[in-house]
């Protein structure tokens, strides 16, 4: 009865089919409103769609607003989002339960002398033979140098590539698949045979159109056999891809550079048995380093023990200063745009009084009012919305491809993108939508 | 009529207050701390800010249904903000304090929507 007070006729089929003219509240209480939600929403939209085609200019503008906030939020966040994904692949790729024992740290304390870093040696082979000898959390180790060299295939030379002098248990401490070939056999590491891995994009350089795998190259004049094709790896955006570098074991580099050389970058990694963590590796690693270079019990270290977190750690506080200038950015072009759809609601509604007033006297409820007033402005503001998704979609589209980041819209941006402009729909659609179901019918007819 | 209407000083402070605070909260809806928690959450979040909103126009306008909405925002809110293990005493204590000047005057106020 109550439902049946505040409702108008029931729309629904079923109930003209019986002939009744009003809805069997028992029987349809639930298609009633349905079909009753599905008249308001018809009527809104084509209000909505017919304030959009009268008044083209002052539409487009007024929605300029919601479109460029949109626009802006989601641009940002999509991008952060990519970068962060990118990121993350890059840090597993390195290992995210690995240390690495090296000269430099990877975050340098402001309060420590410059110069206290440069006096510091430079981590040697024999370190690693002795951390794993005696680390407890440690699985593997590896240690590695690396290098630029001219690498040459007959009449075919590349230079500055990057050459990754490794030892053995490599393959162990980071994550890279060999695509075509095989990995070094633990012979070849220890006797140092001339022997070489290399990238897909180097292979596809040097041998257009043929595996590589057995074919003799020149690594700075120096000759080895190519024995495996690394899998592509894409662009990385902390550089360092492993598509452009050559692999060699550390014992064949011996007689082209020489391991101890600072310019060479040498450094161990250690990646902890399951269950150990980074923390607890790290605390057993000081005190082996510290043993193995005999530091007095006062005395500073002269290592770094570095972990991907620190770089992840690093590029959240970039993203989140990023993150927030966008916000910044996108809020202040909502809030004019909010204001831009609350202005062209108050004009609809100002031109459409006369119609309120005839829809009103003819038993139009206040929330029927209400709600077409309401959907009207939330289905304008979805407009400029997906205007600002379609717009980042169509920039993907055209310049995805030319930038070295697989950039991409999440579901949840897109949902999100959405979720702001149903909420500036509502919110600034609201007091004029109020304001219009409030008028007093005679009032209403009578304004001009 | 014209005594329901009347809206008390009171009322007409704690909605512009509430104006303000919905201003400020706005933007939290896409803010990235909050787009952090879950794929849902701007969206709820969003939902309690555009109810809060509707409620203080209610009240200004010394409608029931405004007080009824901002009660039951509340009653929301506290329980997202339970299961996030975010909870603010200083916000429950504004909301208390809300509450408490809008129901001696509910019974002025207008039944209808």
């Amino acid at each position: 009865m109550f439902i049946r007070l505040l409702t108008p006729p029931c729309p629904s089929p079923i109930c003209f089919a019986a002939g009744e003219g009003n809805c069997l509240i028992q029987t349809h209480f639930a298609l009633h409103l349905f079909m009753l939600f599905l008249t308001l929403l018809k009527e809104s939209v084509f209000f909505a769609i017919n304030a959009l085609v009268t008044n083209k200019l002052r539409t487009f503008l007024s929605l300029l607003g919601i479109t460029i906030g949109i626009f802006s939020i989601i641009i940002v966040f999509t991008v952060i989002d990519s970068l962060e994904r990118n990121i993350h692949k890059t840090v597993a790729s390195l290992g995210d339960n690995v240390i690495f024992v090296e000269k430099w740290p990877w975050n340098f304390d402001p309060e420590q002398p410059w110069w206290t870093y440069l006096q510091r040696p430079v981590v040697d082979y024999t370190e690693l033979e002795e951390v794993l000898r005696k680390s407890d959390g440690a699985e593997s180790g590896a240690f590695a140098i690396r290098g630029n060299r001219t690498v040459q295939y007959k009449s075919s030379s590349i230079e500055n590539v990057n050459i990754l002098c490794v030892s053995h248990n490599f393959d162990r401490v980071k994550t890279f698949d060999v695509a075509d070939g095989r990995y070094f056999t633990e012979i070849e590491s220890a006797a140092g045979r001339p022997v070489a891995i290399i990238g897909d994009a180097l292979a596809e350089a040097l041998f257009p159109g043929f595996s590589p795998v057995g074919q003799t190259i020149k690594i700075g004049g120096a000759k080895a056999v190519v024995v495996g094709v690394l899998k592509k790896e894409g662009e990385s955006i902390l550089g360092g891809t492993m598509d452009t570098q050559v692999m060699v074991p550390v014992n064949y580099a011996r007689s082209l550079v020489d391991i101890r050389n600072d310019d060479v970058d040498p450094r161990i990694y250690v990646r902890a048995k399951p269950g150990v963590t980074n923390d607890d590796l790290i605390d057993e690693l000081q005190g082996i380093m510290r043993s193995i270079r005999k530091l007095k019990p006062l005395e500073e270290d002269n290592f770094a023990l570095n972990q991907t977190s620190l770089l992840s750690t690093q590029f959240d506080s970039l993203f989140g200063i990023v993150g927030t200038v966008g916000w910044v950015i996108g809020g202040l072009s909502i809030l004019v745009g909010g204001f831009g759809i609350a202005n062209i609601m108050f004009v609809s509604v100002k031109e459409r009084t006369n119609l309120i007033g005839i829809q009103k006297s003819l038993g139009a409820k206040n929330y029927f009012i209400l709600f077409q007033f309401l959907s009207e402005s939330v289905f304008l503001s979805l407009i400029g919305g997906l205007f600002g998704l379609l717009l980042i979609y169509i920039l993907i589209a055209l310049f995805g491809s030319s930038i070295p980041l697989e950039v991409t819209m999440t579901k949840s941006n897109v949902i999100l993108g959405l979720t702001i402009s149903i909420l500036v729909g509502v919110i600034s659609g609201f007091v004029p939508a109020y304001g219009a179901s409030q008028l007093d019918p005679v009032e209403a007819i009578r304004a001009t | 009529m014209e005594a329901i209407k009347k809206r008390p000083a009171l009322l007409s402070f704690i909605c512009i207050l509430g104006y303000i605070w919905i201003v400020f909260s706005f933007p939290g809806v896409f803010s990235p701390s909050v787009k952090k928690l879950g794929d849902w959450y701007p969206a709820l979040f969003g939902l309690l800010v555009a109810a809060s909103f509707i409620s203080f126009i209610g009240v200004w306008h010394m409608k029931r249904w405004g007080v009824e909405l901002y009660v039951l925002t509340f009653f929301t809110k506290q329980i997202v903000f339970y299961l996030l293990d975010d909870m603010s005493f200083m916000g429950i204590f504004f909301s208390v304090v809300f509450i408490s000047c809008f129901v001696p005057f509910y019974r002025r106020m207008d039944p209808n929507l």
